[in-house]
């Protein structure tokens, strides 16, 4: 048990709203938005949350309430008509159901959006300063502007509560318009909304009260915004805490929901949504010096992964709600097996950041460890039972292979897995090597306890051969054997070159100067010349790409590049490593500009190259021929949703799945497997 | 022969003398209880039912230990029956008669019988339970009046003078007169203190076949409160601790005995016996473990309780109030009603609670709560989900009552399974939410009756607001404080334990739970439900109702060991060598089983604390839960 776990299931009231416990998930745009509109994935995936025990749920990160404010760049939503309130109805219903509260954040973004997309209105914000992250200058709000933006925010304010929502919040964090007026950093009117912090805090105090007035006064209305920004000429940790008071004393806020930093820039960005290279709750002490001033309840979210850190959170009295969104989008059942005593079976956010880090590139937020997430229209993350028990034998247990044993046990199958090594966990093994990417280590451990709990057959140190297979006389095989790092196609790298995976497993440990050369652009080229360089190695790292780390995303690759910067790691993109060639006791590696094909030499004591993996597929074709499908999965049923459509009276079927197949990520091997095996 | 008084008058003489001997060892003895309190006594009634009360009460529990049972049989009903046999021929005809010789032989025949089954059990070693001292001459005493007696009688049956007869007499005589004596401090106590317990029983409703188990109210006005020395006892008390034979089988039931805490019940008994009497022999059982040896001031006005006095404080706050002893007494003794007896003293005249007990029952006493939480978080685990409350009711047909595990987070569980059970069959319910109150039953086994008469009175003044045809409740603690003590305070109320309302529900069709064969059940009775109340059949019938696979362990029933949970026993933590619910949980594991089914929050806070166990932990209602969803 937990220490202090009852703090965490105490209901908390607010202006006549209980919520049932004091665990949240913070509003957030997962990209699920749908013309504006948050549709069935969305309202899935936040009912899925409540199902799973969690108090109150808010969505629709940065919802705009003006058309000059679009939806569009992030597939958020847009409560600038009245066109959403049926689906706020729906939505609200379905999170009802199951005894949560739901409430959306509200914003207008002011400069830091795009005025390219929807309907190419320019943005605007108090002063004409660009954004480094949205890239945009803004028009100089005027005081028609003003005055319409406000009235928006009422309107908007109007149609949640016309749609069941619980609540709403406005957005006064991450450089949002109210926040732009704020922060002297942008704002430098000098009319009565610039100067002084009183004439600052105008604009928000009348945007507060126009939605009060629209909405009703007993209408649950917070805030969120920063406690401190964290940059020289913003706002410091005692504008703050006076923002604070003075809209708490005011009256226009019912909580407040703090966190730390701004996101004006890629490191900005990356601090304020942490990830796993910082501790737990590292900004905790700014809700806490806030709500020793206040009278209203505070929240706060910043990477508070592990219940013991929110129970600790709320029991010493640093805030009222603990906001854990990642931690939920790991594991939205986290209270109720929390409050059911199986606190041990909650798959634990490991700070990946696989899922901000998608949608800043358009994509949708995913789960690096829960391929249910996100998809709860046809992905369970409850495994029923298969009405037939069968015989699984799984070759591999890495993720993927992990994965499709936990699935298939749940299933009530009995499951022999197969482990040549001697630990479970596969590449994930390799990667938490590499300094701070420790914590993956995490989605192993998960997962090994949940085969062990129910009952697979783990056999590590036991190598999968065809008669070992055939003799536990399976009716599915499924093989997750992997993939093998590649050495690439340069001349001379088969002879040459060594493999990071070579490096973070310690059969090479290079010294001296080091060209590192990496075609994937993922953490680990990124984490394994952070290593290098730690380990004193001179390190250069080249890649094919604009960038290095060009695939990592937004809360990962700025503090990749921080520490390569801070280690004086030499970064060199747009190159392209061509040959590598022995000279004396050293090697000569021959680059290529890829813009001007001008050719460079590095003269090197090792080279490390980083290519991705390739299949291990040698049992998987000693096995085909036998199968009744020859191996094959038949892909239209897996995505329907439907078993596949083999006849097991007559032999095994066979598939493989994650990096077995093709080389890709660790999402893509669990997800391979849930989809597989939820079916079988 | 040719004595000048014929053996057929000397021999039924014997037995007369021997008589008188015993009677008047016992008019000694019983000369000590005369310091003791008044009592309600009905003695036409008690006497009436000696013999029923002797016959089957008694045996009932004697009979549990097959061997002892066969021997007490024949010994004592030999014993009885050669004595009265003999003593009657003091009538001439019946001297006379030879035939009634051989009767008379044959009966101390079987005596002596019955004294090698005594021997047996402490020669060449004794039983461990057994107390050594006096009790290891009984069976000579016996051997000899029942060897002497059958010789005797044989030579008169078949009229054989000689030297033999004055040697055999002689023999009967040792052995019958020692044992007259011994009725006033050795091992024949028990035959005629126990006899009299017997008619003059405090609790003569637990021979009534219903648990009369209701600790009695005190007279908070009283000059004294509690018991500090013997003479603070009622007199047919004192009586009772003197029925004590020692048997030790309650120590062998004692959890906290077997904890190695400093509580041996047999112990205290006998603390109790000699700390009435100044010439009481030395105790020769198990000790109070710990080995503390402490001798203490003796008689009527001798302090019982103290660092060093007979009885040292943490023997009495070890108990758990669990009955176990009682349960296992042959004597009929009630041990715990001594305990509480004795903290009440301790604690509303010495204000000398154990340490760790002081803030849990300030708390309880300041704000209705020990753990001094506010009342309306009671209903903080049901945050979520509808809950009806009283206060906006009115009334129902249900009143839920919740008692302290709301607050606990686990046991919330339970609650929240037990609540969407209800409303799975619709039942008219209601709690009553921030008017509950501790029902006070912590204070009231460890003695604060103050704390628990306030706490009764608000309750039931509380009670009295709403209607509701029943109360249920999963905790049998407040089960029993509800039931059968707030009576006395004026509370009459219909309480069910949520087992067997649960039950009534399954059998009524409203509830339809599926089958759960694979799972593998224990059931771990809770000693409130099952000893003070009676209730074992309800929880197992629910189980069964479920289809799990069932298993008893082997103290099960009004005989299982207590989770260490009860009267105040956590609060006080007195520290032992072993924890109980570890003792408990590993009796659970030899049944196999992979969940031990409870049924009350505190086994579950017990059990649920043992570290490294095997089996879940699941109340009746979880389980039951699941099989509806299960049936669905």
């Amino acid at each position: 048990m937990i220490a202090n776990a009852d703090a965490l299931l105490k209901p908390l009231t607010i202006k006549g709203l209980t919520i049932r416990n004091r665990v949240m998930s913070t509003s957030h745009a997962p990209g699920y938005g749908k013309d504006g509109k948050p549709q069935e994935r969305y309202q899935l995936y936040h009912a899925e949350k409540a199902k799973g025990g969690i108090g109150l749920t808010m969505f629709g990160g940065s919802s705009s309430v003006a058309v000059d404010s679009p939806a569009a760049p992030w597939n958020q939503i847009s409560v600038a008509d009245d066109s959403v309130i049926p689906f706020f109805r729906q939505f609200s219903d379905r999170v009802h159901a199951h005894g949560g509260k739901l409430m959306i954040q509200l914003t207008h973004m002011g400069r830091r959006t795009k005025w390219d997309t929807e309907h190419w209105l320019p943005t605007v914000s108090p002063s004409p300063r660009r954004e480094p992250a949205s890239r945009t200058i803004p028009k100089e709000m005027e005081e028609e502007d003003i005055a319409r933006v406000v009235k928006s925010f009422a309107q908007a304010a109007r149609r949640c509560r016309e749609g069941g929502l619980d609540g709403c919040e406005v957005s006064a964090a991450h450089g949002h318009l109210i926040d732009q007026f704020w922060s002297p950093s942008v704002n430098q009117r000098t009319d009565k909304y610039g100067g002084s912090l009183e004439n600052r805090m105008r604009f928000g105090i009348e945007v507060l009260e126009a939605m009060r007035a629209e909405a009703g006064d007993d209408y649950v209305i917070g805030i969120r915004m920063s406690g401190d920004e964290m940059i020289a000429d913003g706002l410091s940790q005692e504008d703050c805490v006076t923002i604070a008071s003075e809209y708490a004393k005011r009256g226009l806020v019912d909580f407040l929901n703090i966190l730390g930093g701004q996101a004006r820039d890629h490191i900005a960005h990356a601090i304020s949504l942490p990830n796993m290279s910082f501790p737990v709750a590292p900004f905790l002490f700014l809700p806490s010096a806030i709500k020793r001033e206040v009278d209203v309840p505070v929240f706060h979210a910043q990477r508070v992964t592990d219940l013991a850190t929110a129970a600790r959170a709320v029991a010493e009295g640093h805030v009222d709600m603990v906001a854990m969104t990642r931690a939920h989008i790991a594991d939205p059942h986290l209270v109720k097996k929390l409050s059911e005593g199986r606190a041990d079976d909650i798959r634990q956010c490991v700070g990946a950041g696989y899922c901000i880090d998608r949608i800043y590139v358009g994509g949708d937020a995913l789960c690096i460890q829960n391929a249910a997430t996100g998809r709860e229209a046809t992905m369970p993350h409850e495994i029923r039972r298969a009405d037939v028990r069968r015989r699984v034998v799984v070759i591999g247990a890495g993720p993927g292979g992990l994965e499709a044993a936990r699935v298939c046990a749940e299933r009530g199958h009995a499951v022999v897995l197969f482990e040549k090594s001697a630990q479970a966990g596969g590449q994930i093994g390799l990667a938490a090597k590499a300094g701070w990417r420790e914590a993956m280590s995490g989605i192993t451990r998960w997962l090994v306890a949940q085969v062990t709990k129910l009952g697979v057959d783990l056999r590590l140190n036991t190598e999968a051969t065809e008669e070992a297979v055939l003799a536990e006389k399976p009716d599915v095989v499924i093989v997750a054997t992997g993939g093998t790092p590649f050495r690439g196609h340069a001349k001379g790298a088969e002879q040459h070159a060594v493999t990071t995976a070579e490096v973070l497993a310690g059969a090479v440990e290079p010294t001296g100067s080091v060209l590192l050369y990496d075609e994937m652009g993922q953490h680990n080229a990124a984490s394994v010349a952070e290593l290098l360089a730690k380990r004193g190695c001179l390190v250069e790292i080249a890649t094919h790409d604009r960038m290095i780390a060009e695939e990592v995303g937004t809360t990962n690759q700025p503090i990749h590049l921080r520490e390569l910067y801070k280690l004086g790691v030499v970064m060199t993109p747009n190159m392209e490593l061509i040959e590598v060639y022995p000279e004396g006791n050293r090697l000569v590696a021959a680059l290529r500009n890829t813009m001007t094909d001008a050719e460079e030499e590095r003269v090197i004591d090792r080279l490390v190259v980083e290519h991705g993996t390739l299949p291990v597929e040698g049992l998987y074709h000693g096995l085909k021929a036998a199968s009744v499908n020859r191996g094959q999965t038949d892909q239209e049923a897996m995505i329907r949703g439907e078993p596949q459509p083999y006849d097991l009276s007559k032999g095994y079927a066979l598939y493989r799945i994650g990096d077995a197949v093709a080389g890709r990520n660790i999402h893509a091997a669990i997800y391979d497997a849930l989809r597989l095996c939820k079916d079988l | 022969m040719t004595s000048f008084v014929p053996l057929t008058t000397v021999f039924p003489g014997l037995v007369w003398l021997m008589a008188a001997l015993a009677l008047l060892q016992g008019l000694r003895r019983a000369a000590l209880w005369r310091v003791g309190a008044a009592a309600p006594v009905a003695w036409l009634d008690g006497l009436a039912k000696l013999p029923k009360r002797y016959l089957v009460d008694v045996h009932h529990v004697v009979a549990r230990d097959a061997y002892a049972s066969r021997m007490h049989a024949v010994v004592a009903g030999g014993l009885l029956a050669a004595s009265i046999l003999t003593a009657l021929a003091i009538l001439p005809p019946l001297a006379g008669f030879r035939p009634y010789w051989f009767v008379v032989a044959l009966a101390f025949g079987v005596t002596a019988i019955g004294s090698l089954l005594v021997g047996a059990r402490r020669y060449p070693a004794k039983q461990k339970r057994l107390s050594a001292g006096r009790f290891q001459i009984l069976p000579f005493l016996l051997v000899a009046y029942a060897v002497g007696g059958t010789i005797t009688a044989l030579l008169l049956a078949l009229r054989i003078d000689g030297l033999f007869a004055p040697l055999a007499l002689a023999l009967a005589a040792a052995g019958g007169l020692g044992l007259a004596f011994e009725v006033r401090h050795g091992p024949m106590r028990h035959a005629a203190a126990g006899a009299l317990h017997l008619v003059a029983h405090p609790r003569p409703g637990r021979f009534e076949g219903r648990p009369d188990t209701a600790l009695q109210p005190l007279d908070l006005d009283a000059p004294r409160l509690g018991s500090e020395m013997p003479a603070d006892f009622t007199w047919n008390r004192l009586l009772s601790y003197d029925a004590c034979v020692s048997c030790g089988r309650c120590e062998t039931a004692c959890p906290a005995f077997a904890a190695g805490q400093p509580l041996n019940p047999k112990k205290l008994v006998q603390d109790l016996v000699a700390g009435l009497s100044p010439a009481e022999p030395a105790y020769a059982g198990a000790p109070y473990p710990g080995g503390r040896a402490a001798q203490g001031e003796r008689g009527a006005l001798a302090r019982l309780i103290g660092p060093d006095a007979r009885i040292h404080p943490d023997t009495l706050w070890s108990c758990t109030t669990c009955r176990a002893c009682v349960e296992e007494c042959p004597m009929m003794i009630e041990h715990v009603d001594a305990v509480v007896s004795l903290r009440r003293h301790q604690t509303l005249e010495r204000g000398a609670l154990p340490e760790k007990a002081v803030g849990p029952v300030t708390e309880l006493r300041q704000s209705g709560d020990p753990g001094g939480r506010p009342l309306s978080a009671r209903t903080d685990f049901a945050a979520g989900i509808e809950l009806p409350v009283m206060s906006e009711r009115g009334g129902a047909e249900i009143l839920l009552w919740l008692g302290e595990g709301a607050y606990d987070l686990r046991y919330g569980r339970s609650l929240r399974a037990l609540i969407r059970l209800l409303r799975e069959a619709q039942v008219d319910f209601a709690v009553l939410g921030a008017e509950e109150r501790d029902t006070g039953d912590l204070a009231r086994r460890l003695g604060d009756e103050a704390t628990f008469q306030d706490l009764a009175r608000e309750n039931i003044a509380t009670l009295a607001q709403y209607r509701f045809a029943r109360i249920v409740t999963a905790d049998p603690h407040a089960l029993h404080a509800l039931r059968n003590e707030y009576p006395a305070l004026g509370g009459r109320f219909t309480v069910i334990h949520h087992t067997a309302f649960l039950l009534e529900l399954i059998r009524a069709g409203k509830l339809n739970p599926g089958r759960l064969p694979d799972l593998s059940v224990t059931y771990h009775d809770p000693c409130y439900l099952a000893r003070y109340n009676g209730e074992t059949e309800a929880p197992r019938a629910v189980l069964d109702a479920i289809g799990v696979t069932r298993s008893e362990m082997t103290r099960s029933g009004k005989r299982a060991m207590c989770c260490g949970g009860g009267g105040g026993a956590p609060v006080s933590d007195i520290p032992g060598e072993r924890r109980i619910p570890d003792l408990r949980m590993a009796q659970a594991a030899e049944t196999g089983a992979g969940i031990v089914a409870v049924a009350c929050p505190s086994c579950t806070a017990m059990l649920e604390g043992v570290t490294g166990r095997q089996a879940e932990i699941r109340d009746i209602a979880e389980l039951l839960l699941q099989a509806v969803e299960a049936g669905r």
